[in-house]
């Protein structure tokens, strides 16, 4: 982090700074205080340098690119207008029901149309109902998964940790590769119902089928998030409970529920805003009857109907930051003081006794790790057996072999492996590195108290909400035709443009992990360093930091897995350079039969999965800090 | 080896000049993007455009995108009804047929439109989204072609002025046709056994074979002895820096050798009349007797408003 490293040079200043509330008139004494009073005006410029500096990457890589088509909603030949929207807002085929709301109707009719049995939800209705059972079954099978990372020990467990974020970055079609093999008609699951004598289920094509792709993606994002936040759960605090005649549930309740509560928050308000924007999947295991908003955008962006796509994604946004927004109220709220730097000491999963207090939990998990195996394991399975099957059905390295011919004799205009994967690792540590410093800025900004912070922090969440399709089309405009100055254009593509584009998108998931924490953190601690002298800077990289640290090595493993998973950005700005990544690859490899792209897809699944443990382990020995 | 990669080697031998590929992610909206922003073109000639393209881009820009294509050596080749550009750019290189795959050990597909909504094909049809899938639009328009749209604007081949595409899509969606989004996803879906027939292209058993599959899990059914045509073309930018060089390209491509090599390595069908194939090709790659596409002018004001029809219809939460 390029502050906290700079915060590290005012140490004199600093050291002489504790005479600062001395009164003491001697002339050391009066250096020392300019030397101080000079560092901290430093540490102040700088933070606000960041400040400066991420509002300039913001407006540059996301605000006026985005708004080079969202205007086209109002502004149609010319002329501003609400018509496009008045127009969508009526139509019960987006809308539903809510439509003879904007049409003029009375509310309480309006409210008798929903309760009824045959009520008419939209396209934008729908959207929110299946994001909204999506996120009920991410928390669901997340949570578990928390539990068990943060308070038991086993071999593997840091491992294991790490790789919970893998099936974030897969991409649609290797999911659906992988859904298909294990929950369709032929699949592993009605292969294992029938062997145990169980009639088959039909999942394929279904609402069930997408919710489950959905928790697939983003119940990892809830277990990790959630634990970070319990593993910063102070184990004095719990011990103080129970000294003071708490049961162990009572502790729970009052001590670490409190603050791993947020967290889960924070995972479910994210897997809301992620599924709500969600697109190919929907299609590939659902079918057209379950199109979501999104769908409609890409397919009026393609059509070049820009308008319409136009306002369709400003709803999309209006209503994802809504979310955000009601979600953010209510973390303010719900924020615990805590001063935690001694996790609570984890349990074995052998039960110590056979007390029905230590049996029950450990037989939940079992359950839990079995439907975890066929819903995470199962799938990843499915995609990697592809890989090794030739048309013929028998085992093969025929598709691996495909990727090291291409790599040997690929064409200039063709993708080969070794480059998308060496860009894929150098763009997310490069876009990993900028996110963080971005996104620790933005949080301390907004645990800051002021007038209208939440929408500021809404605002600053923007680029999880706003339509991929549509920031896609804004970075065609906005960088790679650039903005033309004085005859000149200015434009950005390649390396660059892509690691800006992908810390962009990286960096609110980087706030939202560490801001719950650097809120929760007792102030106390803050203003005593500060009292002795520390700089703001000082005070956040010496103090505030190692509290939150495994919320900041959380977002960062996010920022990493967000670069490395993105496409639409990536495709837009890689135009005629060498610059693919390897979901690129895998899109381009993906022919008549998808073993090639599948077997790149196992590439993916290696590096990244290798890159998560190496990212945690470096994050991890930094602890001490 | 790519046809894309074949050609400029082949070119390059031929002409003292350097082809260079750019393969962006939108397509021809790329350029129209481009156009629409004064990013200038950057290019001397688009290759792979259809009718529905060359709709979208006269419709989007005021200017043209694509100059006329002037002097080009064998488009009198050309088989007749592929010239699909009624302004005289754009020159077909190649053409393939969406229609029905099946696997002939599961089901026998029916013969006829109608065929699809007997009991028996109930949840038997995977097709594609034809707001992002070109053989899902392809199919799309071929029920158009056949049955008509509700304004009267089509006939429709089925001789019912009551009956339109809408009226199918109902019927089909009642007897459990899956809909799903890309190619890619409905293809892999058929293939791992989900549902006996897929909408896919009329050259399956070419690729089938190369890999050594069983040929009677990949048979072919031209509906109504039909299938849409997807023509593709070629057209010089208006303000290429070669257009001399971009119509000799042009020329090249239409070479029958050439021709020849197009078709079989994108495994489609060639444009002109004298391309060279094997003798074999045609036994693999199978043509409908009766093959049916828009023109120009019928697409034009027409296709985005059947689609978005479809769409409210089929969706409609």
């Amino acid at each position: 982090m390029g502050g906290s490293k700079t915060g590290s040079d005012s140490t004199p200043g600093t050291e002489d700074g504790v005479s600062d509330d001395v009164d003491s008139g001697g002339p050391t004494a009066a250096v020392g205080q300019r030397l101080a009073a000079l560092a901290d005006r430093f540490d102040a410029d700088l933070l606000t340098l960041l400040a400066v500096a991420t509002s300039a990457v913001l407006v540059v890589a996301f605000y006026y690119p985005v708004a080079t088509v969202l205007v086209e909603a109002v502004v149609v030949d010319g002329a501003v207008t609400l018509a496009v929207f008045a127009e969508i807002l009526r139509d019960p085929f987006y809308v539903g029901e809510l439509a003879r709301l904007f049409a003029g109707e009375s509310p309480v009719a309006v409210a008798r149309a929903l309760l009824s049995p045959d009520r008419r939800l939209g396209i934008v209705g729908f959207t929110a109902y299946q994001a909204a059972l999506s996120t009920v079954a991410s928390v669901a099978l997340g949570l578990p998964a928390a539990y068990l990372l943060a308070r038991f020990e086993f071999p593997g467990r840091r491992t294991l940790r790490s790789l919970t974020i893998v099936p974030f970055v897969l991409p649609s079609i290797m999911v659906a590769v992988g859904f298909v093999a294990t929950f369709g008609d032929r699949g592993t699951l009605n292969a294992v119902l029938a062997t145990v004598g169980l009639p088959p289920v039909d999942l394929l094509f279904t609402l069930e089928a997408v919710v489950i792709a959905h928790a697939f993606y983003n119940a990892p994002l809830v277990a990790r998030v959630t634990t970070a936040a319990w593993e910063s759960v102070d184990a004095s605090a719990v011990e103080t409970a129970r000294s003071l005649g708490a049961g162990p549930t009572r502790a729970f309740y009052d001590v670490v529920a409190p603050q791993v509560y947020p967290a889960v928050l924070t995972g479910a308000a994210l897997t809301f805003v992620f599924t709500f924007g969600t697109f190919p999947i929907v299609l590939a295991l659902g079918g057209f009857e379950l199109a979501t908003v999104e769908v409609f955008v890409y397919r009026l962006v393609r059509d070049l109907s820009y308008a319409e796509a136009a306002a369709l994604a400003v709803i999309e946004l209006v209503i994802s930051l809504a979310v955000l927004l009601a979600y953010l109220r209510y973390e303010a709220r719900s924020s615990v003081q805590s001063r935690g730097v001694r996790p609570l000491p984890r349990r074995p999963l052998h039960p110590p006794a056979l007390t029905a207090r230590e049996v029950l939990p450990r037989v939940g998990l079992a359950v839990y790790a079995a439907v975890a195996a066929l819903i995470f394991l199962a799938p990843i399975a499915s995609m990697i057996l592809a890989s090794v099957t030739g048309g013929d059905g028998a085992l093969t390295l025929e598709h691996y072999r495909f990727l090291a011919q291409r790599q040997r004799t690929g064409a200039a205009f063709q993708v080969r492996p070794w480059p998308a994967i060496r860009n894929s690792l150098v763009f997310a540590t490069a876009a990993t590195l900028v996110a963080l410093p971005m996104g620790v800025v933005v949080a301390v900004l907004t645990t800051r108290k002021y007038r209208g912070r939440k929408l500021v922090d809404a605002a600053a969440m923007a680029p999880l909400a706003v339509s991929g399709i549509i920031v896609g089309l804004g970075l065609l405009r906005g960088l790679v035709f650039g903005v033309e100055v004085a005859g000149w254009r200015i434009a950005a593509t390649g390396a660059a443009a892509i690691v800006v584009a992908h810390a962009v998108s990286g960096y609110p998931v980087v706030v939202r992990t560490v801001a719950p924490g650097l809120e929760g953190l007792d102030r106390s601690l803050v203003e005593s360093a500060r009292a002795l002298g520390a700089s703001r800077v000082r005070a956040l990289r010496d103090v505030e930091l190692p509290l939150v640290w495994p919320a900041v090595v959380a977002g960062a493993a996010f920022a990493f897995a967000i670069s490395i998973g993105e496409f639409t950005a990536t495709v837009v700005l890689a135009t005629g350079a060498d610059a693919y990544t390897m979901p690129v690859a895998i899109e381009r490899f993906i022919g008549r039969r998808l073993g090639p792209a599948t077997a790149m897809g196992v590439v993916l699944l290696v590096v990244t999965g290798v890159s998560f443990v190496v990212i945690e382990r470096l994050g991890g020995e930094y602890r001490g800090l | 080896m790519s046809p894309g990669e074949w050609l400029k080697s082949e070119f390059e031998s031929r002409v003292d000049a350097t082809l260079e590929w750019a393969t962006p992610d939108n397509e021809v909206n790329y350029y129209i993007e481009r156009a629409a922003a004064g990013a200038g073109i950057d290019a001397d000639l688009y290759v792979g455009l259809t009718t529905e393209d060359l709709v979208r881009v006269d419709e989007a820009l005021d200017d043209d995108l694509f100059a006329e294509r002037g002097d080009v050596d064998g488009v009198a080749d050309v088989r007749e009804g592929l010239l699909f550009d009624p302004f005289d750019r754009a020159v077909p290189y190649d053409t393939g047929y969406v229609s029905l795959v099946y696997d002939g050990t599961e089901t026998e597909a029916p013969a006829t439109f109608e065929g699809l909504l007997d009991d028996e094909h109930a949840g038997q049809l995977i097709a594609q989204n034809p707001g992002a899938s070109s053989t899902g639009r392809a199919f799309l328009l071929h029920t158009v072609h056949r049955f008509g749209d509700p304004d009267g604007t089509i006939e429709g081949g089925d001789g019912d002025p009551d009956y339109d595409y809408l009226d199918y899509w109902a019927d089909l969606q009642e007897n459990d046709v899956r809909v799903l989004g890309s190619w890619d996803d409905a293809y892999a879906a058929w293939s791992e056994g989900e549902a006996p027939m897929v909408v896919s292209y009329s050259t399956d058993q070419v690729f089938a074979s190369q890999e050594g599959e069983n040929l009677e899990e990949h048979q072919i059914r031209f509906l109504n002895d039909q299938a849409y045509a997807n023509p593709e073309g070629m057209a010089v930018f208006a303000d290429a820096d070669e257009p001399d060089l971009a119509r000799r390209f042009m020329s090249f491509v239409l070479e029958p050798e050439v021709q020849g090599e197009i078709a079989q390595r994108n495994v489609a069908f060639p444009a002109t009349d004298t391309a060279t194939l094997p003798e074999d090709y045609a036994e693999l790659a199978q043509a409908p007797a009766d093959p049916v596409t828009f023109t120009y002018d019928e697409l034009q004001g027409s296709v985005d408003g059947w689609v978005e029809d479809w769409e409210r219809q089929y969706a409609g939460n």
